[in-house]
Parts: C-alpha cells; sequence; structure tokens
C-alpha cells in the first residue's frame, strides 16, 4: 500500500462445462481465487483487513448448469500486462472442465446485463408434452410464485420476462431476463410448467450459451 | 459406468462436488499401464476425509510411482448411497469412477472407532463379502492403517493385513511383495503368510486367539511362522521422507480448506489419557528449511491462500522462530496467510513478534484438560491456573474477549470437586476480565467451555483404567451444569452414549466383531454423527451377540492381564505404562522427554527426541 497502481478491469470469458457442473458459484469464487493465484497474473487485491483477491461475476449460474459463456471481471495491477499474457497464463492452469476463451476490456459494466439464452435438452419430449409446453410459453400470463433470498414468497408472472421462447425437437431454448435488477431461471420456468399442467417432470439438461445486454446483443 | 446416467443422479444429492471428482491436483492414469491400482478408503464424509494430512501423503507417494495408480474412496451420504442401491451403482473410486472391488488393494485408514460401520458399508457397496475369510481371492485386498490400528482386533475379521505405525515405507514394501505374488499367481493365503514377515505387518487372521473363563484373553498365538510380537514403522530421517508437493484441492469447502505443512510427528508431553502422544513416539522433527520449502511449493502449485503448520504441539517445535522468519519472508507479499496454533509466544524476539501481529490469530484456546491442579498432575498434563490466567489478561489486553476451553470429564480419580473446578476456572477468567482497569469497553467476555468425556485408550498409562458407565457421565455432566452460574460461560458437551461405545471399542477384542457386523446389518453407519447414531440398534447389537460392553470399558484391568492389543508393539513398554499409571495415582508429574527421559522404550528406533542433545 502507499504506492499507486494504474489498476485495469479485464473482461474474462470462460466456459463451465463437465463435472464443473457440481461446482456451486460460491465454491467456483474459491476456485477462481486459487486459479488466479496459481496464474500469476498481477491481480489486485482487496484492501480490507481480509485481503482476497478482487472478482466481480457477472451472473451466477445454477449449480447443475453447464455454460459457455461465463463472465468474470478482475483488476491488473501492471500497466504492461496486456490482455492475450492473462488469458495465456490462465489457461496454463486451467482445469479440464473450465476453458477460458477470451480476454478483453469491459465495454459495459455488469449493470447493464439485461438477457441470457439458455439451451434446455431434454431427455425425450412426447409430441404432446412438447405441444403443452409450446402452449404454455405462449400463455396471456404464467402467475406462480418465487421465494425471493430471504425466504419471502411473492407472486411473479413469467411472461413479461420470457423474451423469447424455440421449441425445436427435444431442446428448447429460451432467453430470459437475468442480471442483478431482475432474473429468471429457466428452472422454474420448467417447474411451474410440470406443476400447472400436471406433467409428470422429464429430466432436462440446461446450458447458458449467451449473456445480452439491455438491448439484446452480446454483452461485451 | 455411463457418465450421463451417473451425472443425472448425482444432480439428485446434496453436494454432488462430494462424489464427482475431477478436482485440480487429482490424478489420472492409464489403467492399462498400471501394474497396481490402489483405493485409498476414508470411512466418512468427502469433507472430512480430504482434509486429513497422512491420506494426501499416502496418495501423492503412492502415485509418484508409475506403476501404482491410488484413487480415493469416501463414505457416501446416506442420500447418495440410497441412490446408489437403488441404481445398481457400485462403490467406485473418484477419479476413474471404476468399481473398487476389481482393484488390487482397497485401503482403509482408521481415524476413530465410530467408522467401524463404515469400513463395513463401504465394503457392502463395492458388492464384497464382509469378512477377511469369505474373499478367498487374491485380490482386492482389504488393508488398513491409522492410529485405531494400535488395537485393531475389533475389526480384524474384516480386514486382511494391517499396517502398523507410519506408512510412507511399508505400504510401498507390501505393494512389491503383492506384485511379485501376483506375477507367481500365488493365493491370498501363501501372499498374507509372506506379508507377515515384513516389519509393521500385522496379519490377523494368523493368531489364534484364547480366552479364560473370566472372558480375559489367555494366550494369542501365532501359526505359520507370523511372529509373536509385531512392532511398528516409523519414518527414521524426516527431512528425507517423503512429503507431497501438490495436493488435490476440492471444489467444495472441506473442513481444513488450506494447505498442511507437516513440521514434527510425536509428541514430548506425555499427556497421560493422549493416545497420539504415546503411540506416535519417539518425537521426529523437520528442519525449518524443509518445512518452509515444502509450505512454499504447496501454495504455488495448489493456490491455497493459507498455510497451518500441523504437529500435536507446535509450540515444542525447536526452531519456531527460524521457522517463522523464513515463512514471513514471502508469506506476507503473496498474500498468504499463516495459522497460528496457540504458541507460547513468551520467547520471541521483539522483532519477531512484532511481524507476528500481523497474522490474523485463531481464537484463544487452551486445553487444561482438568479443573483442578490435583487431577492435572494425575493426567500430567503441566498447565497451572496462574499460567492460563495470565495469558488470558494479555490477550484481553490486546482486545480479546472470547475464551475457549477444553476439558475432560470421567477422568481416573475425578471427583465432583474437579468438576466444580473446571466451572470456578471460568469464573475466575470472567473475574480477570472485568477486574481489568483497562478491558475494552463496552465489550462482555464469553468463556466457552468445551468438555468431552475421557475414553481410556491402549498404549496410554490409562489403559488399565475403568472407563465411568453412561448413567455416571450424564450424571457428572448435569452436576458440572449446575456448578455454572453466569451466562458469560457456555458449556457443551458430547453424547455420553457415544463415548461409551468409543470406549468400548478402543480396547475391544475380536468377540466385538460380530457386535459390528450386526449394529451394521441393524442399520448402524455414520455412529460419529449425531443425526445418524442410534444407541438403541447398538443396544439390540450387543445382546444379540452376547457381549457385554461393560466387560470392555468399565472394568479396572489388572497390569498382568493380557490385553488385546499386547502382542503389538509401539515402542512404549508395558512397564512405562504400569510405572506411568503408578505415578498417575500418586498425583506426581512426569517431566517431558526433552527435560528428562523416562525411559518410556521408543529410544529402540534409535532415533528423534532420544538422542537429541540437551
Amino acid at each position: 500500500m502507499g504506492r499507486v497502481f494504474a489498476l485495469r478491469n479485464v473482461r474474462i470469458y470462460f466456459s463451465k462445462l463437465g463435472r464443473m457442473k457440481f461446482v456451486s458459484h460460491l465454491d467456483l469464487t474459491r476456485f477462481m481465487a486459487r486459479l488466479i493465484k496459481k496464474s500469476k497474473i498481477p491481480v489486485w487485491y482487496t484492501e480490507g483487513f481480509n485481503r482476497h483477491i478482487y472478482m466481480n461475476f457477472a451472473v451466477p449460474l445454477s449449480l447443475g448448469f453447464e455454460s459457455t459463456c461465463e463472465i468474470m471481471d478482475i483488476r491488473i495491477v501492471d500497466e504492461n500486462f496486456t490482455n492475450s499474457q492473462c488469458l495465456e497464463q490462465l489457461n496454463s492452469v486451467a482445469a479440464e472442465d473450465i476453458k477460458f476463451f477470451a480476454v478483453n476490456d469491459p465495454v459495459l459494466p455488469t449493470k447493464e446485463i439485461g438477457y441470457a439464452d439458455f439451451i434446455l435438452s431434454f431427455e425425450e419430449l412426447k409430441a404432446e408434452t412438447a405441444s403443452k409446453l409450446s402452449a404454455f410459453l405462449q400463455s396471456d400470463s404464467i402467475l406462480c410464485e418465487k421465494t425471493g433470498k430471504k425466504g419471502k414468497v411473492k407472486q411473479i408472472d413469467l411472461i413479461p420476462k420470457i423474451k423469447s421462447f424455440l421449441l425445436e425437437d427435444k431442446t428448447l431454448n429460451l432467453t430470459l431476463v437475468a442480471g442483478s435488477e431482475d432474473n429468471l431461471n429457466p428452472s422454474l420456468v420448467m417447474d411451474t410448467f410440470f406443476s400447472q399442467t400436471e406433467t409428470e417432470p422429464i429430466f432436462y439438461s440446461v446450458t447458458r450459451t449467451a449473456i445480452l445486454d439491455k438491448k439484446g446483443n452480446k454483452f461485451k | 459406468m455411463d457418465t450421463q446416467q451417473f451425472e443425472k443422479l448425482l444432480l439428485q444429492v446434496q453436494k454432488p462436488g462430494r462424489y464427482s471428482g475431477g478436482e485440480s491436483g487429482s490424478i489420472i492414469k492409464d489403467k492399462e499401464k498400471v501394474d497396481v491400482r490402489f483405493a485409498f478408503c476414508f470411512p466418512d464424509t468427502y469433507e472430512i476425509g480430504m482434509s486429513h494430512l497422512g491420506m494426501k501423503i499416502l496418495y501423492s507417494l503412492f502415485n509418484s510411482r508409475e506403476d501404482i495408480w491410488c484413487e480415493r474412496v469416501f463414505a457416501p451420504w446416506t442420500d447418495f448411497e440410497a441412490v446408489m442401491r437403488e441404481n445398481n451403482i457400485p462403490l467406485f473410486a473418484l477419479e476413474s469412477r471404476d468399481a473398487i472391488k476389481d482393484f488390487d488393494f482397497i485401503g482403509f485408514t482408521l481415524q476413530y472407532e465410530m467408522a467401524y460401520t463404515n469400513v463395513l458399508n463401504m465394503l457392502d457397496l463395492a458388492g464384497l463379502p464382509l469378512k477377511s475369510a469369505d474373499r478367498t481371492s487374491l485380490s482386492p485386498l482389504v488393508v488398513a492403517g491409522g492410529p485405531c490400528v494400535c488395537n485393531p482386533e475389533p475389526i480384524a475379521d474384516f480386514i486382511d493385513l494391517f499396517f502398523l505405525g507410519e506408512g510412507e515405507e511399508v505400504d510401498l514394501e507390501i505393494i512389491d511383495l503383492y506384485k511379485e505374488h501376483k506375477k507367481k499367481g500365488s493365493t491370498k493365503e501363501e501372499f498374507l503368510r509372506a506379508a507377515a514377515k515384513i516389519e509393521g505387518v500385522y496379519v490377523p487372521s494368523l493368531y489364534d486367539i484364547e480366552y479364560n473363563e473370566d472372558n480375559t484373553i489367555k494366550s494369542v498365538t501365532p501359526k505359520n511362522g507370523a511372529p509373536a510380537v509385531i512392532s511398528k514403522r516409523i519414518i527414521k530421517d524426516m527431512d528425507k521422507c517423503y512429503y507431497p508437493d501438490n495436493f488435490v484441492v476440492p471444489y467444495i469447502e472441506i473442513v481444513h480448506d488450506r494447505v498442511v505443512q507437516e513440521v514434527f510427528r510425536g509428541c514430548i508431553r506425555g499427556c497421560r489419557f493422549c493416545q497420539a502422544g504415546f503411540i506416535y513416539r519417539p518425537v521426529r522433527e523437520k528442519s525449518s528449511d524443509t518445512v518452509n520449502r515444502q509450505a512454499r511449493a504447496l501454495c504455488e502449485n495448489t493456490g491455497y491462500d493459507e498455510i497451518s503448520l500441523s504437529s500435536l504441539s507446535t509450540s515444542d517445535y525447536r526452531e519456531i522462530e527460524p521457522l517463522l522468519n523464513k515463512l514471513l519472508g514471502w508469506t506476507e507479499k503473496s498474500y498468504v496467510s499463516l495459522a497460528l496454533p496457540s504458541l507460547r509466544i513468551d520467547n520471541f524476539s521483539d522483532e519477531l513478534l512484532d511481524k507476528i501481529k500481523h497474522i490474523r490469530k485463531s481464537g484463544l484456546t487452551f486445553a487444561p484438560e482438568a479443573g483442578t491442579q490435583r487431577l492435572r498432575d494425575v493426567i500430567n498434563k503441566n498447565v497451572t491456573e496462574e499460567e492460563i490466567l495470565n495469558t488470558c489478561r494479555t490477550a484481553f489486553e490486546g482486545g480479546y474477549t472470547a475464551v475457549k476451553l477444553y476439558f475432560m470429564l470421567g477422568l481416573p480419580t475425578e471427583t465432583d470437586e474437579d468438576l466444580k473446578g473446571i466451572a470456578d476456572l471460568g469464573q475466575k477468567i470472567v473475574n480477570e476480565f472485568y477486574s481489568m482497569p483497562n478491558k475494552p469497553k463496552g465489550k462482555s467476555v464469553s468463556v466457552s467451555i468445551s468438555v468431552s468425556t475421557f475414553v481410556p485408550k491402549p498404549f496410554t498409562p490409562f489403559q488399565f483404567e475403568p472407563q465411568i458407565t453412561k448413567e455416571e457421565i450424564h450424571r457428572r455432566q448435569e452436576y458440572l451444569k449446575s456448578c455454572i452460574t453466569t451466562r458469560k460461560i457456555s458449556l457443551s458437551y458430547h453424547d455420553s452414549a457415544t463415548s461409551s461405545l468409543e470406549g468400548v471399542f478402543a480396547r475391544g477384542d475380536r468377540r466385538l466383531g460380530a457386535v459390528i457386523e450386526l449394529a451394521y446389518k441393524n442399520g448402524c453407519t455414520f455412529d460419529s454423527w449425531t443425526e445418524c447414531f442410534d444407541d438403541e440398534k447398538w443396544k439390540k447389537a450387543f445382546e444379540d451377540a452376547g457381549v457385554s460392553p461393560e466387560f470392555y470399558a468399565n472394568r479396572l484391568r489388572d497390569y498382568s492381564e493380557i490385553n488385546p492389543w499386547d502382542h503389538l508393539d509401539y515402542g512404549v513398554t508395558k512397564k512405562f505404562l504400569i510405572k506411568e499409571n503408578e505415578t498417575a495415582h500418586n498425583e506426581k508429574t512426569t517431566p517431558n522427554c526433552r527435560e528428562k527421559c523416562s525411559a518410556c522404550g521408543a529410544a529402540c528406533y534409535g532415533e528423534g527426541v532420544c538422542f537429541e542433545k540437551r
């Protein structure tokens, strides 16, 4: 401390696949801190009593979901340290199911995130269930109960939060509101569908494929 | 195993990270290119097993050999066990997800007696017969090590061979011997006979036990050339001893989620209740250079930002000051924190004191173990009330407001007066706080007293002592509770039933094998977990087996009685233990190993503190 650093934010893009889907968001933050430490990237540490690496994850990913589009911001304290060096050093210590594919200068702050794309792959989807699901997603409103962080249950309408959907064969593409202000988890959509239409739950896997800004463009 | 199907099942259970594998530092080999596959089993949850240093050392050591692939296995929690049984998934190793019944070795580490039913459950989940005698082929061999092996008799029916003492050398000797015998096409019997000739290896099936009418042991007779006495193994030179330069770093949070750096083995203190203090003798230290180098490599390779120094009593490390200086030379710069156990800092230099001021300290804890000086002398715990009060005062002045004290209840010769002494000591610490003119303003003091139940253990001077009964444990706990009159003191204690059971198995013999098996079949697993422990099932198991738990736990044993573990040699002689027992009853202390050698027998290894220059 006492020195003045030219801090530089960098935005790191990575995938979280395979076995990594069993790693919860909290565990991921600890994992990333260790990985960054091993990578020897000149990162900025917070200045509190309990100093730790500054990391900002764009939108936490639910346990059990895979993703090809995760975003994390860190701060670099060395002016001469380039984004490509950063990417190289991260990949030199990356695990099997975490791959870093880009490091860029951030364009928008994370509060500008508006939507996220998900692909839900069903183990099997009968034609009857598919048409029920399609009709369900085109309803005028889908009222359901959502339990908030503090355990408060409130009634919400899912329809305004579903920007678009595409049901093809055994996959459902969903674009849902995402971000710190409003967020919709695809499991809530499916749980509501199963319970409100009295459909026997079927297994599906979820992959997040894009994080979008409020205009619906790729968040950068 | 079908990955997709498996991962779908994982999503149904709590903490799937316990079973998913693929952690950083975990080792994947080509199974076609190794000669020996070793399933290292920890009979408790992932979070506990992954915190265990011994497993980390042996995992890395075995895998450092090209011909061995060692993988990790933990006891699945009840939710995942149900899923496994429902879907016919046999117990598998985390790295390869292959069923462990096809491995060459299934090795358990036995850290506490209450894990025995989990050992049986894991064998059953693997699809293997529980009893050694019913597993007739050479592999998988079911082997076990760890502190409980100093009296392995209760679990002897289920294990093919035990490793006594430290495993770094003897485990590899056995693996090499196995390779030879596998090539030769030996039978299990042939292999075990040859194995029994290696020092530190105990093959229980090669010993016949005869009993007297009063149920005590009449004789232990070796057969087929097995040695009459089996000696534990130790590593002589700790600086040359293998130590991993990387750990498997879990994704989920485990109990000790940091770099654990071993400093020395053994303990000079000789507290008479403490099994570890005797079975790991003699004290053998690593040099501060070795400790520093190993800790640094571990930090760099794991990415951990915290180191804890591990030993039975780190403040007794002779090179503690040079070590801290070396460590602090790089840890601060790389944002690595050092967790220091409550060290005796009285003789540190001002410079070092100034440095460690910045280190985050864990809470202020003491282990007086007994409430009166008389009883502390009986147990040879050389802590005085004055020392405790002085340290508390210094700590309070430094801003601490919470103190944690550890005690034991049911120690030999304990009276109600000793119990009252526990409450009194707590009260004196509270008074000390309020008597300070410069006490932290607006803050209250809190003293937490944690009372465990004394369990007499083999190879301690108290191995002859009766454990108090469950009812008496309960009465004494209630009495102690009634002695505490202020809310500044909080009291917690162990469940009496678990402690009693631990007392039975710690000093049990082979007839308890039937009890463990019955209890397991009644549905007992995870007995050290209060949510799983069911005393009624255990009671029924004892009744059905016709075995009295009181015989093992609550009986005063004559010095001349043959104990179930008397044919095992941990260096410390029975003669010494008898002498120490007598000294305890005379309420006299024994000096520590560095003050004066008490000729315990551990000098037989020719190393360590016994040969330090004094």
